[in-house]
């Protein structure tokens, strides 16, 4: 009775051991799809905020004030 | 009997067997096993490389001048497509273009793996494009040029695979193009990634470069110089100005110029900084500089008369040298010569002044050797070995003549005046800096080694004889109110291509000039070659160079002082 047992709690142990490292596993992938998924997303916020930064720096720059103050005159 | 010898024959046969195949085991997993080891890594990992970000290049007060930044191109792999018509007209609406020119594309493309459909699209465009089967989307660093062709010379430009090309973006390839890295993951049989075997990539991006030009006086000086090589139709024009203590390049103007956003349409010719890249005979502009050799060797003294023979030189041995305008010069001193800018009376100087002491002279004020300017392809300019110089060269070098120079070495030596006779470098670059915008490496002007010429000959030259060339002499056009200049002009004939001689018509017309004359802030050199001259306009240094100097000047020094309130 008690070798049953013992066998019993093996085998469930041994169980329970492969599914938690089955579930480790599956939360480490997890985890790095999300890590992979915010990495993609700050890299496309930088990405756009990058762009706009250069529409800015290509409306501001002394060459284009130069050119949009000349417009300005020719039209009044 | 026999049963016997057979079944001893199979029994050393299967231990024959098994040895063999114990050894071929220890063979395959001692001897050959790094070798299998290293196929299964390669069979069970990807690669993803990471390129790096370049790093951008700012001017003295941080506008962008070069910036790099992500964009996305949606490519088709032909081969992997069985109907383009079809994949053409599913992708049209979704990118913002004709089905027909897509389909094109896809047909007409020589790569079966690859043809590049559109680049720069939103998120929204290229994640529903690259559903379609045989669509896909590439992810890559673009470079960009937010001021256009304000300092394309200087600042140069990339290739499509982001390598430097020209300018500083080839100067300083190596600090601003960083190094790539690469995401390493456990494979399925597909090549798709399961989990990452390792994910630090060592991505290093480029370091960002700031240089000393700044762009607002760059505008200045861009806008000035390209009205007046429009109005005079001229072949090319160079414009640069410095700050003469430090010997930094505040900015730098060759035409014709060209947009670096667009390099890859661009006549190769237009790449050319002519302002290090050129050289040319300098003609009078080089005066002040001979003038200040022979003060300073004592040749020649402030108040000496030199008569300069009615306008008509000869000798043997050196020719005859006439004045510009055949003008009849009689008794000059030093600064007479140089407010009139007589040819003869330089001729003379060069004559009492000697081979030896010349060529040293101008050696010392870094003629005929590069000045080490942070750009690629500078030219060394041409200053022949006194031992090789005749009576020609000894009258004509004086007044511009048989020495070839590049913009660059001539401002270079009108700042060594400026400053008091100290040796100036000139720089371009002003530090280097990582992406968190701390400093990696400062470079700090190199302290001036000593003095070219004496600090009162120096003074002398641009407070007494420089400045009575602005207020009475060829340099009349360049006279401002509020700031006294100091300057020289220049009017150099083009020699002949295919003979010996001057074409008469092929002029080069400079001025270099700075201010305020006592205390130099800037110094300016306008240059422009081969004004046309039957426009009737004019196509001296004083006419066509002097008056963009002395708007830059007025203009930059302007902005300069509003800057430090």
């Amino acid at each position: 009775m008690k070798s049953r047992f013992y066998f019993v709690f093996v085998v469930f142990y041994c169980t329970a051991l492969a599914i938690f490292t089955v579930h480790l596993r599956t939360a480490s992938d997890r985890t790095f799809y999300r890590l992979c998924l915010v990495h993609t997303q700050r890299s496309r916020l930088k990405q756009q905020l990058e762009k706009k930064q250069l529409q800015v720096e290509a409306m501001i720059n002394p060459a284009a004030v130069s050119q949009s103050l000349d417009d300005k005159e020719q039209n009044n | 009997m026999k049963n016997v010898r057979i079944t001893i024959f199979l029994f050393a046969f299967l231990i024959v067997a098994l040895l063999a195949m114990v050894l071929r085991c220890f063979y395959l997993q001692s001897v050959k096993s790094q070798h299998y080891s290293s196929i299964w890594q390669k069979q069970r990992q990807r690669l993803e490389p990471q390129m790096p970000q370049r790093g951008v290049i700012l001017d003295c007060r941080g506008t962008v001048l070069a910036a790099s930044n992500k964009v996305q191109t949606v490519f088709a792999e032909p081969r992997a497509i069985t109907d383009p018509k079809e994949a053409s007209n599913k992708l049209a609406p979704l990118i913002d273009m004709p089905a027909h020119e897509i389909c094109k594309i896809i047909t007409g493309s020589g790569n079966p793996g690859f043809a590049r459909i559109k680049t720069n699209l939103e998120p929204d465009q290229y994640e529903s494009a690259a559903k379609i089967r045989g669509i896909g989307v590439l992810s890559e660093w673009q470079r960009h040029y937010p001021a256009g062709p304000l300092a394309a010379h200087i600042v140069g430009f990339t290739s499509h695979d982001n390598r430097g090309l020209a300018g500083i973006e080839l100067q300083y390839e190596k600090a601003l193009a960083g190094s790539a890295g690469q995401n390493v993951f456990f494979a399925d049989a597909l090549r798709r990634p399961i989990r990452p075997k390792q994910f630090n990539p060592s991505v290093n991006d480029g370091f960002g470069i700031i240089l000393t030009l700044d762009a607002t006086i760059q505008q200045f000086t861009r806008t000035e110089l390209l009205k007046q090589f429009r109005e005079y139709q001229a072949e090319s024009a160079v414009a640069i100005v410095v700050e003469p203590k430090s010997g930094a390049i505040l900015a730098m103007v060759s035409l014709p110029g060209f947009d670096p956003n667009q390099a890859a349409s661009t006549d190769p010719n237009n790449f050319k900084n002519r302002a290090v890249t050129d050289t040319f005979e300098p003609g009078s502009v080089l005066k002040p500089i001979i003038a200040a050799i022979a003060l300073d060797a004592n040749a020649v003294n402030t108040t000496e008369k030199i008569f300069c023979e009615n306008g008509n030189y000869h000798g043997r041995g050196f020719g005859s040298i006439k004045e510009y305008r055949y003008y009849q010069y009689g008794d000059m001193t030093v600064k007479q010569i140089l407010v009139k800018s007589s040819n003869i009376g330089m001729a003379k100087i060069g004559q009492k002044l000697g081979k030896q002491k010349l060529h040293e002279g101008l050696t010392h004020f870094g003629f005929g050797r590069k000045t080490g300017i942070d750009l690629p392809g500078e030219a060394p300019g041409l200053l022949w070995p006194h031992e090789k110089w005749t009576g020609y060269s000894l009258t004509r070098i004086p007044f511009g003549q048989e020495i070839s120079v590049t913009a660059l070495q001539l401002v270079r030596a009108f700042c060594i005046l400026a400053n008091g006779g100290k040796m100036v470098r000139p720089f371009l670059v002003q530090a280097t800096v990582d992406n968190n915008g701390k400093i990696v490496n400062l470079k700090t002007p190199s302290p001036p080694v000593g003095f070219v010429i004496k600090p009162q000959v120096a003074q002398w030259i641009v407070n007494d004889a420089l400045t009575a060339v602005i207020n009475e002499g060829t340099g009349k056009r360049a006279k401002l109110e509020k700031y006294q200049l100091f300057g020289k002009t220049g009017t150099a004939n083009i020699a002949k291509k295919d003979s010996k001689g001057y074409d008469d018509d092929a002029y080069i017309a400079s001025f270099i000039a700075g201010a305020p004359a006592h205390d130099p802030a800037i110094v300016v050199l306008v240059s422009v070659r081969k004004p046309d001259r039957s426009l009737g306009k004019g196509y001296t240094g004083g006419t066509v160079a002097a008056p963009v100097a002395a708007r830059i000047i007025s203009k930059t020094l302007n902005y300069l002082e509003k800057q430090q309130f």
